[in-house]
C-alpha cells in the first residue's frame, strides 16, 4: 500500500507558480538567457528577478552573469540539485494524481 | 494539494516545457549534416564548370544543366528529410509529439519565406534563355528568405535561431550587392558552413544541459 502524500513533500521553493514555470522551461532547456525567459513565461523583470534569486539562494538554478560588449548578459540554467527536486516535485504530483488527497475523498 | 490541481500544475508544467522544448528539438545533429552536403554541392558545382559563379551554368549543355538543377534539389530535399527525420526522433525520445507547438510554429515561420524563395527561383529560371543577373540573384534570395524565416522562427523562443537568422540575412545583403558573382562561394560559408557552425553550437549546449 502507498504512502499518503504529508503537505512537508510539497517542495514549498519549487511549488510557487513563477519558481515553477522557471525550473520548467530549464528543466527541458540546456540553458536559457533573462530575455528568453521573461518573453517565454511573461514575467515582468523585477517579477523574474525575485524568483530567479530564489532558485538561486536555494541552490536550484545557476545564474551566469556576463558581458556582450557592454550589456549585461545574464543566462541560468537548472543545477543537479534543482533537477533533482523537480523530479521530486514531479513524481509528488503524480502520486497525488494517481492517489487522490484523502482529504478530499467523498468515499464514507 | 488535491487531485485537481495537481493535474492543474502538472499541464502548466508540460505547456511550459513544450514552450522551451525548441532548444532540445533543434537538430544541430541536422545542421551539421546538412551544412556538409551543401559543401559537397558546392565543391562538385566547382567541379563542374570551374568557376565560383553559379550563372557560368549558362555555358553547360542542357543535359548538364539538369543534372546540376537535379543535384542542387536533390540536397535540399535530403536536407529536409534529415532535419525532419531527426526531429521526429528528438521528440519521440523526450516523449513528445512531433508535431510539438514549437516545432509547428516553427514550420509555419519558414514555410511563407521559403514558398517566396522558391517562386523567385522559378522565375529567375524560366526564360528560355536566363541573364547572367537573374542566375545570381538565386543564391543571395535564398540566403536572404531562408534567413527571414529562421529569425521568425525564434521570435517564439530562443536566441540562437534568431542570430542565425540574422547572419543570413547579412551575408545575403553582402553576397547581392558586392559579390553576386561569388555564388559557389557565398552558398558555401552561409548553407555549408554556418550550418555547421551553428550545429556543433546546439550540439554542444544539449550536452552541457544533458551532463547538469
Amino acid at each position: 500500500m502507498s504512502e499518503s502524500i504529508k503537505p512537508d513533500d510539497i517542495d514549498a521553493i519549487i511549488h510557487e507558480r513563477v519558481r515553477l514555470a522557471i525550473v520548467s522551461a530549464l528543466a527541458v532547456a540546456p540553458e536559457l538567457s533573462f530575455n528568453e525567459l521573461k518573453t517565454m513565461l511573461s514575467l515582468t523583470d523585477g517579477n523574474l528577478s525575485a524568483h530567479s534569486r530564489a532558485l538561486d539562494e536555494a541552490g536550484y538554478i545557476v545564474i551566469q552573469k556576463t558581458f556582450q560588449g557592454r550589456r549585461p548578459y545574464t543566462t541560468m540554467r537548472l543545477s543537479p540539485k534543482g533537477r533533482k527536486a523537480f523530479a521530486r516535485y514531479v513524481a509528488t504530483l503524480r502520486q497525488i494524481i494517481d492517489q487522490g488527497d484523502p482529504s478530499t475523498d467523498d468515499s464514507s | 494539494m488535491d487531485r485537481d490541481q495537481a493535474w492543474d500544475r502538472m499541464q502548466e508544467i508540460q505547456r511550459i516545457m513544450e514552450r522551451a522544448t525548441l532548444w532540445t528539438l533543434l537538430p544541430g545533429t541536422a545542421a551539421v549534416l546538412g551544412g556538409g552536403l551543401v559543401l559537397i554541392g558546392c565543391a562538385v558545382s566547382y567541379a563542374m564548370f570551374r568557376s565560383l559563379d553559379f550563372a557560368d551554368i549558362l555555358h553547360m549543355s542542357l543535359n548538364r544543366q539538369i543534372a546540376f538543377c537535379v543535384m542542387w534539389f536533390s540536397i535540399g530535399v535530403l536536407g529536409v528529410l534529415i532535419e525532419a527525420i531527426l526531429t521526429a526522433r528528438a521528440a519521440k525520445r523526450q516523449g513528445l509529439s512531433p508535431t510539438v507547438r514549437s516545432a509547428r510554429l516553427a514550420i509555419f515561420s519558414m514555410t511563407p519565406s521559403v514558398a517566396v524563395a522558391m517562386v523567385l527561383t522559378v522565375k529567375f529560371l524560366m526564360p528560355a534563355q536566363p541573364t547572367v543577373r537573374e542566375i545570381q540573384y538565386i543564391v543571395p534570395v535564398w540566403m536572404m528568405l531562408y534567413g527571414t524565416g529562421v529569425y521568425t522562427a525564434g521570435l517564439f523562443s530562443i536566441r540562437p535561431p534568431r542570430v542565425l537568422g540574422l547572419t543570413f540575412i547579412a551575408m545575403g545583403v553582402v553576397a547581392l550587392l558586392a559579390v553576386p558573382d561569388y555564388g559557389v562561394v557565398s552558398a558555401a560559408l552561409s548553407f555549408g558552413l554556418l550550418h555547421i557552425v551553428f550545429g556543433l553550437y546546439i550540439l554542444r549546449k544539449q550536452r552541457q544541459g544533458r551532463a547538469s
